[in-house]
């Protein structure tokens, strides 16, 4: 009888008892490979924010967050392609620069004001901008991880690779250089005097570093 | 307990019951997780996924079983007059009977909720107590049975006095038959018939909320009772629906009860401490009092339960894919078909004269860096559109916003959420200066909007349905055209026979009212 009534009503009662007791965890973010760092270098919490830089463990590179808030990393803005003198000054659109703006001046001024720690901000190669192109993204949206790169066009972002030969419509420009469009993730040579987007990498930051595998 | 075994028959019902009245008590537990926060808490005894279906299948075996119980109940009083006297009332008995007035109750009320007629919030109310009241009887007929006979108590349900198995396998397949007979009429007969008139291509609708064209006079009305949604009255509102096509584009004029007109959605406050959102449950992803209205649309060339069987409940429906905050369920489609889903945004998308172009579709990846997984409730294109909320980053407490005004006169007029009357609260990207701390000069105690708009439209697949909202004396009334077929891969065609619910939100960001039977468009005169 006692065990009956235990297996009957107690046990029941229990278990409702421990389900009341127990709260059920808030989800949580899973290891990953991007972190997010803010303007003063700080790792933060996956879902945190505001951050400035993504590290990316992979490749230990250190890269430049695009904003809204039309400082000079607003991700609007566009760039003509200049690189040690090699291409076209000042034929992109910022608020930041007198003069309209070119690749160099993104550089000098984020250098200038060390963001994320560091100052030695530069262009990525194209195989560096590479590895941020994902495929798997929602429909409309840039191939990116947007939640990690926010603001980020669907359009062309320059590359430091330069010197390669323009073909087609825009041949008679001779050399141009090469950026990687997140719309399908190519990369393709265009003239320097486009203005297309940029975003910087530093592989020489105090806070990111490939992870041990 | 009688001495006598229990027939074949009596065995196979009361199994059925048993089955049917477990399903239909923790399915319908696990319904009631969306509104009553105290079954909430003992979700993790409740089943989680898609069990609308479950509830409505267990429905139609339990209403089988009263059915048969019914019509031996007529058959043994007519035999029994001649063969037995009354059984003496006992313990068992006065409990039995109680069971079977709550089983009366359960039925009548779950039948009233389905058709979605009486004062909904009253009957979920009853239909919810007699569950509760079930659940009691379960312990004191089916536990004071075990406790008092044990293994006996078992033996004696399931094991029939007479081997007479051809009876036991006909009425097997009787009960068989009826209950897929049952849900094929359930599944499939039960819609609302939307009947969409044919307008000549010429004719000139605008999408103004105000519905003052001459057609739409001569357009027939479905009014449909929906509840179970956040605030309205006691959760409830009523909805009258219209719909228009010209071989082209398809138009509805819905209107429902809102005894408040909603705009401040999650509007700023200055503290001592700096700035913070005005927010009750917004933290996880359940805001019910600092909200704009909305309105969904759900389109499917699908008919099912739940929301062409999108709705999925319980913290974690997908095992694979992370929990969501509210413990409430996702909306995705399990076979991978695609269901469109207008969302209406009283403030965020109104004043674009659009309703934000959504889907439901396969469960999503995990987006590493995101709060908010939202399973298969995805938007059709760009990452946010034409607004942005007016904060650098979200937090439950002090956020630093993007943008202040420069005459801090301009906000004079958001003070008192309780005002009536025309405001709009959103503001202008371009009126408004970036933020910096100095500059703040904004006295603790002001609220301010926090939808900024920077530019006036969506762009692409987004902005494939146009839509006007206007709200005046208790009624928000709206307008919305869409292409028949878009064309866009996002998008489904709507066609004679296309399935279509709605759901109303009072200033609440998930908690929407629901209606049970889909609605079926009716374009048969079609061009
Ligand atoms: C959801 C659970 C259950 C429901 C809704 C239910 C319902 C009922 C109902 C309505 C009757 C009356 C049938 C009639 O008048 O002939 C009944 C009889 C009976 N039930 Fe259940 N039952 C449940 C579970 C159980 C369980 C688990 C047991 C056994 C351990 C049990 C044992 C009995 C017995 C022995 C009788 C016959 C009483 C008699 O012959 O007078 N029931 N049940
Ligand atoms: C033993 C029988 C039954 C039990 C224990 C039961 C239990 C419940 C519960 C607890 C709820 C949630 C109420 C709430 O939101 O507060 C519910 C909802 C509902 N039940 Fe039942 N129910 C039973 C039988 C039926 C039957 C026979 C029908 C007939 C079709 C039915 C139709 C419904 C409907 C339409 C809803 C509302 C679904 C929604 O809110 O989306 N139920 N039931
Ligand atoms: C039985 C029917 C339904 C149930 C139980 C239900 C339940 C839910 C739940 C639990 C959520 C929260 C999901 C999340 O946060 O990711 C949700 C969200 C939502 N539901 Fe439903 N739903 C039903 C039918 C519908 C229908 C028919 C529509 C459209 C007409 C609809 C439109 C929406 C929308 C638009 C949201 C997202 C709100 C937002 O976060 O912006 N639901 N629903």
């Amino acid at each position: 009888m006692i065990t009956r009534l235990f297996f009957i009503f107690f046990l029941p009662a229990c278990l409702i008892g421990a389900a009341v007791i127990h709260t059920p965890q808030a989800p949580k973010p899973s290891q990953y490979h991007l972190s997010k760092v803010t303007a003063k270098g700080e790792v933060i919490h996956a879902w945190g924010g505001p951050w400035s830089c993504v590290c990316d463990s992979r490749s230990g590179l250190l890269w430049e967050v695009k904003s809204d808030s039309e400082d000079i990393h607003d991700g609007r803005w566009t760039y003509s392609r200049l690189l040690q003198n090699q291409g076209v000054a000042n034929n992109g659109d910022c608020y930041f620069e007198a003069e309209r703006c070119d690749t160099e001046d993104l550089i000098r001024h984020t250098n200038q004001e060390q963001l994320c720690g560091s100052k030695h901000w530069r262009l990525p190669t194209a195989s560096e901008l590479h590895t941020l192109v994902t495929t798997e993204v929602k429909p409309g949206s840039p191939s990116i991880e947007t939640g990690y790169f926010p603001k980020t066009q669907r359009g062309d972002y320059w590359t430091s690779d330069g010197n390669l030969p323009l073909k087609g419509v825009y041949s008679y420009l001779k050399f141009g250089g090469a950026a990687v469009n997140f719309i399908n993730g190519q990369t393709i040579t265009i003239p320097y005097r486009n203005a297309a987007f940029t975003r910087l990498v530093t592989n020489r930051s105090s806070t990111c570093h490939i992870a041990p595998q | 307990m009688s001495d006598r075994s229990k027939s074949p028959v009596w065995i196979l019902l009361h199994a059925a019951l048993v089955i049917a009245v477990t399903c239909s008590l923790f399915s319908g537990l696990r319904i009631a997780t969306l509104s009553k926060p105290a079954i909430a808490s003992i979700e993790e005894l409740l089943p989680q996924g898609e069990v609308h279906s479950v509830h409505f299948l267990s429905a139609i075996l339990l209403s089988l079983v009263a059915l048969a119980y019914l019509c031996s109940r007529v058959l043994r009083r007519f035999r029994a007059r001649q063969q037995y006297g009354h059984k003496p009332l006992n313990y068992h008995r006065v409990v039995t009977w109680g069971g079977i007035s709550l089983l009366a109750i359960s039925l009548a009320s779950g039948w009233l909720l389905f058709a979605g007629i009486s004062k909904l919030p009253l009957t979920r109310t009853l239909h919810f107590c007699a569950a509760l009241g079930l659940t009691a009887y379960i312990f004191l007929h089916a536990g004071v049975y075990l406790v008092q006979f044990g293994q006996n108590a078992l033996r004696y349900i399931l094991k029939p006095a007479t081997t007479r198995r051809a009876q036991l396998i006909l009425s097997c397949s009787f009960l068989i038959i009826f209950l897929l007979g049952g849900w094929l009429l359930l599944s499939r007969f039960t819609y609302y018939q939307l009947p969409v008139s044919t307008i000549p291509a010429d004719a000139i609708i605008d999408i103004d909320g105000h519905a003052n064209e001459p057609q739409w006079a001569d357009a027939e009305v479905l009014q449909i009772s929906t509840d179970g949604g956040a605030n309205f009255y006691q959760g409830r509102t009523d909805i009258r629906l219209k719909a228009l096509q010209n071989g082209e584009e398809i138009y509805f004029h819905i209107s429902w009860q809102d005894p408040t007109e909603s705009l401040a959605h999650l509007p700023l406050i200055k503290t001592d401490q700096g700035w913070e959102i005005q927010q009750q449950g917004f933290e996880k992803f359940d805001e019910s009092r600092y909200y704009e209205d909305k309105f969904a649309l759900l389109l499917s060339s699908h008919c099912d339960f739940a929301g062409a069987g999108t709705a999925h409940l319980g913290r974690s429906p997908l095992p694979d894919k992370p929990a969501n905050w509210h413990g409430k369920g996702y909306h995705y489609s399990q076979s991978g078909q695609l269901h469109d889903l207008w969302h209406w945004k009283a403030v965020r998308t109104n004043k674009m004269y659009l309703a934000d172009d959504n889907f439901i579709g396969a469960p999503d990846i995990v987006r590493a860096g995101i709060r908010r997984y939202t399973a298969g409730y995805q938007q059709d294109g760009k990452e946010s559109g034409a607004y942005v909320m007016n904060w650098k980053w979200y937090s439950p407490n002090n956020i630093t916003p993007k943008r202040l005004p420069s005459d801090t006169k301009v906000l004079a007029p958001f003070q008192n959420l309780d005002q009536k009357g025309k405001l709009d609260w959103t503001i202008s990207w371009f009126d408004y200066q970036p933020y910096s701390a100095e500059s703040d000069q904004v006295a603790p105690g002001t609220l301010m909007p926090s939808v900024l708009y920077t530019s006036n439209r969506f762009e692409g697949d987004r902005a494939d349905v146009r839509a006007k909202g206007v709200w005046r004396d208790g009624y928000w009334t709206l307008e919305l055209v869409r292409k028949l077929n878009t064309a866009s891969p996002l998008d489904i065609p709507i066609e004679d026979g296309t399935c279509l619910w709605v759901s109303a939100f009072d200033h609440a960001q998930v908690a929407h009212t629901r209606h049970t039977r889909a609605i079926q468009l009716n374009l048969s005169n079609a061009l």
